[in-house]
């Protein structure tokens, strides 16, 4: 009860304009509220102001470039014409328009450097975690801190990366640490006082159902929980991947389907009880993390409307899976590239090929580490039905280790690089869902070390960072080249698309910058 | 997990700090193995028969860490490295050996040449007999310069001696496409208007390449003007220098490309 009020005060003590959770609902507009775009994870916007026709003639609005970042993974927010981004221990309130600084909050506490992935945003509170694992609330008007909260320890392993997910009254956030020999776990807190409300640990403790699948280590089986997941408000489930099983690249200590980890968990958003969960990846022995959020699409599948979640995971197979009961309906492969299974049997589990884990002399499988994506953003845009996934074909030589497994220390039990001679290529693919089909591929050049993700429109347009420092658009429909701009350095991040004053913007961050980009307009004179 | 952290972590085999410590204790001094060529041809003789069988006959590594990727093992200093190979790694696989420590010492100093630029460790081969080869028979410099002689198209080899160790001075020789040859990918574009140019690509886009051909010009194409483009899985670098040359005239050329350094040259022997 004395929750709904918190709510209630929040929602309507309005000084100004502020984010109510049915604004979150709506999805992307003229402001992009949450890391992915909408609840379902489509990365997608409404917005049809640039359009295949006109994509061309984008033009760079601002840059405004943050000091001493390095590799920014940032996806920013953005409200009311002011964006949000973040950098590690840092965040900064920017002029959507401009691209001046309004306030810059940074944390004094946290020594613990690293990625972080963005902010979110309830009310007149932006939230973001530190290095050092605390959840921060601050006032979006002015970056005044309002409380943090630690919800875990560096010296247990543990570091946090993502961006928050607000789901009603609560902020959900996750850690992150799964090469360290840690335990994973998704935390609820109250938006209002920091409270936590509930809390998921994605490995079982000894002796609870699951721990069976372990074998020694399971106290620090990992199965981290970097990247914020995507919700169902009709069904009330919160939808989060899980990382790797540690040591990540030596199972002999871990006999078992190691739960759950490299798995989707659905958890009842008021509690965090699991529902129930997939494992994508039973036994994992090549770092595929299943961090590649599920999007949440209704599809009619086999000639009947489902209620789905479709999950491109770094394994190489693109899974759809009954959202309400975790049922398995089918993958299919999203590389061609993919060696360590021959497909994947009627419940959804892989059918091996023996003698592809990591041996101490190097064993070559696909994908490789980094997997067939990862965690930059997939999009799905219903008006061409289209999901849009960045996609690597590489293959890497992986070596186990005979040292001891060292919990709590940077120790993976092993490593995977490419041969010089082969590293891998990116490629932006359009998958139809319904199907699994590859519909059209847009190849690209670069090193292949890209992060960067995509969103689409209903102008139809797809934008993406491509492996070579580029902001591209292309069609929607057909993957046809539209535009592209050099940001000068690689891409690590995901963009967004809003509108301010009327005209719709689409920014990205660069390694140490944010670039926003419009049509072109003739400049008024001064 | 990032890549970085896999490099880093990889295949360690850390020798334990206090047995670094003594080490540091007892064996302050400089051993003369250290950089010394012949020290380092002996040392790689015991360790083909002592140590290939974990690291591999070039150092890349197999049961024990890769030898030839620094980020793969401890930079360590050369007391710690004669020490670990004397008193192996406790709790891993890396056994302690009897060797006298004279012996020991030349296979550090082969160890160590794995990884150190060539200049510093010095090569077992004749420099004097690389440098007409370079010029002339084996053709080097047809395609690579040292100071502004020789040509265009590969890599500048004037300091080539500091950045580069033996072995991956020899690798390159014998196996251009080891490297993945960065920046050198040659390729022939076929243009609208039907002209065809022929290099080396400095870069190459969806959108746009840099062209450099033989006489070092340079072509910056827009690839709406290019009909076809083909690139060349392979370096440009011939393949069967293996062939052509003998294994001492490599030698000989990888002796005289390891003195390509701003520095002068100092023998290790004077040092």
């Amino acid at each position: 009860m004395l929750r709904t009020c918190y709510l209630t005060l929040i929602l309507f003590v309005p000084a100004t304009a502020q984010v109510r959770y049915e604004d979150i609902l709506k999805g992307a507009g003229e402001n992009w509220l949450t890391y992915a775009g909408d609840y379902a994870g489509r990365s997608f916007s409404p917005l049809t102001q640039i359009t295949a026709a006109n994509a061309n003639s984008l033009t760079p609005k601002w840059v405004y470039h943050i000091p001493k970042a390095r590799g920014l993974r940032t996806r920013p927010i953005v409200y009311d014409g002011v964006l949000y981004a973040t950098n590690s221990n840092e965040v900064r309130a920017l002029d959507a328009r401009t691209g001046r600084l309004i306030w810059e909050y940074k944390d004094t506490r946290s020594k613990k450097e690293g990625a972080n992935r963005g902010a979110a945003i309830l009310g007149d509170r932006i939230f973001f975690v530190t290095g050092d694992v605390h959840l921060v609330a601050l006032d979006r008007r002015n970056g005044a801190m309002l409380w943090q909260k630690q919800y875990g320890r560096v010296e247990d392993g543990l570091d946090a990366t993502l961006a928050p997910l607000v789901v009603k009254d609560k902020v959900l956030v996750g850690v992150s640490g799964g090469d360290s020999g840690m335990r994973g776990y998704v935390s609820a807190f109250s938006a209002l006082t920091g409270e936590e409300l509930w809390r998921f640990y994605t490995v079982p403790k000894k002796g609870e159902p699951g721990s069976e699948s372990w074998g020694n280590y399971v106290e620090y089986g990992g199965a981290a929980t970097w990247l914020s997941g995507t919700f169902d408000p009709a069904l009330n489930l919160v939808y989060w991947t899980t990382g790797n099983p540690w040591p990540d690249f030596y199972g002999g200590e871990r006999k078992g389907d190691n739960l759950y980890s490299c798995s989707l968990v659905a958890l009842d958003a008021d509690t965090g009880k699991m529902k129930w969960y997939f494992q994508f990846t039973p036994h994992d022995t090549h770092d595929w993390d299943a961090q590649a959020w599920p999007v949440v699409v209704d599809l009619v599948f086999n000639g009947k409307p489902r209620k789905v979640v479709v999950h491109a995971n770094r394994n190489g197979f693109l899974y759809v899976l009954d959202r309400v009961t975790g049922e398995f309906l089918r993958a299919t492969k999203i590389v061609d590239k993919l060696d360590w299974a021959t497909g994947v049997d009627a419940k959804g589990r892989p059918i091996l090929v023996p003698g592809k884990d990591p041996t101490p002399s190097g064993n070559r499988a696909c994908p490789g580490v980094r997997g067939a994506t990862n965690w930059m953003s997939p999009s799905f845009n219903p008006g061409t039905g289209l999901l849009y996934v960045v996609t690597l074909e590489q293959c890497d030589v992986y070596t186990s280790s005979a040292k001891e497994p060292e919990p709590k220390k940077n120790f993976a039990g092993g490593g995977a690089s490419p041969k010089p001679v082969e590293l891998g290529q990116f490629f932006l693919r359009a998958f139809d869902p319904a199907t699994g089909k590859r519909v059209w591929e847009y190849p690209m050049t670069g090193p292949a070390e890209s992060w960067a993700g995509a969103f689409s429109t209903a102008g139809g347009v797809v934008f993406f960072g491509d492996d070579d420092g580029h902001l591209v658009a292309v069609d929607a429909k057909s993957g046809k080249h539209l535009w592209h701009f050099q940001t000068g350095e690689g891409l690590t991040a995901s963009p967004i698309t809003y509108m301010v004053d009327g005209k719709q913007h689409v920014a990205i961050a660069s390694a140490t910058a944010i670039f926003a980009f419009g049509l072109f307009e003739p400049m008024p004179v001064q | 997990m990032h890549l970085k952290w896999f490099l880093c972590v990889a295949l360690i085999a850390l020798p334990p700090l206090a047995a670094q410590q003594e080490a540091e204790k007892t064996e302050k001094k400089k051993n003369p193995a250290m950089g010394n060529a012949e020290a380092i041809a002996a040392g790689k003789k015991l360790y083909l028969t002592s140590c290939t069988v974990c690291h591999g006959p070039n150092g890349q590594g197999g049961r024990g860490p890769n030898l030839r990727q620094r980020g793969m093992w401890h930079p360590m200093d050369d007391d710690a490295l004669f020490s670990t190979i004397k008193k192996g790694v406790p709790g891993a696989d890396m056994p302690a050996t009897n060797l006298p420590d004279d012996q020991i010492w030349r296979i550090a100093a082969f160890v160590r040449s794995l990884t150190a630029p060539a200049f510093e460790t010095g090569a077992p081969g004749n420099a004097a007999s690389g440098e007409p080869l370079f010029w002339g028979k084996a053709g080097c410099s047809n395609c690579h310069a040292i100071l502004g002689r020789g040509g265009m198209l590969g890599p500048d080899l004037s300091t080539i001696g500091a950045t580069r160790s033996i072995e991956d001075l020899h690798e390159s020789i014998v196996d251009p496409d080891a490297d993945g040859f960065p920046r050198h990918k040659a390729i022939r574009a076929t243009l609208k208007d039907g002209r065809v140019i022929e290099g080396v690509a400095r870069n190459r886009t969806n959108y746009s390449v840099q062209v450099q051909d033989k006489s070092g010009k340079l072509y910056r194409l827009n690839m709406i003007e290019v009909r076809s483009l083909d690139v060349s899985p392979h370096s440009p670098m011939p393949r069967d220098f293996a062939k052509k040359l003998s294994s001492r005239e490599i030698e000989d050329i990888v002796a005289f490309l390891s003195r390509q350094s701003v520095r002068p040259f100092e023998s290790p022997e004077k040092k």
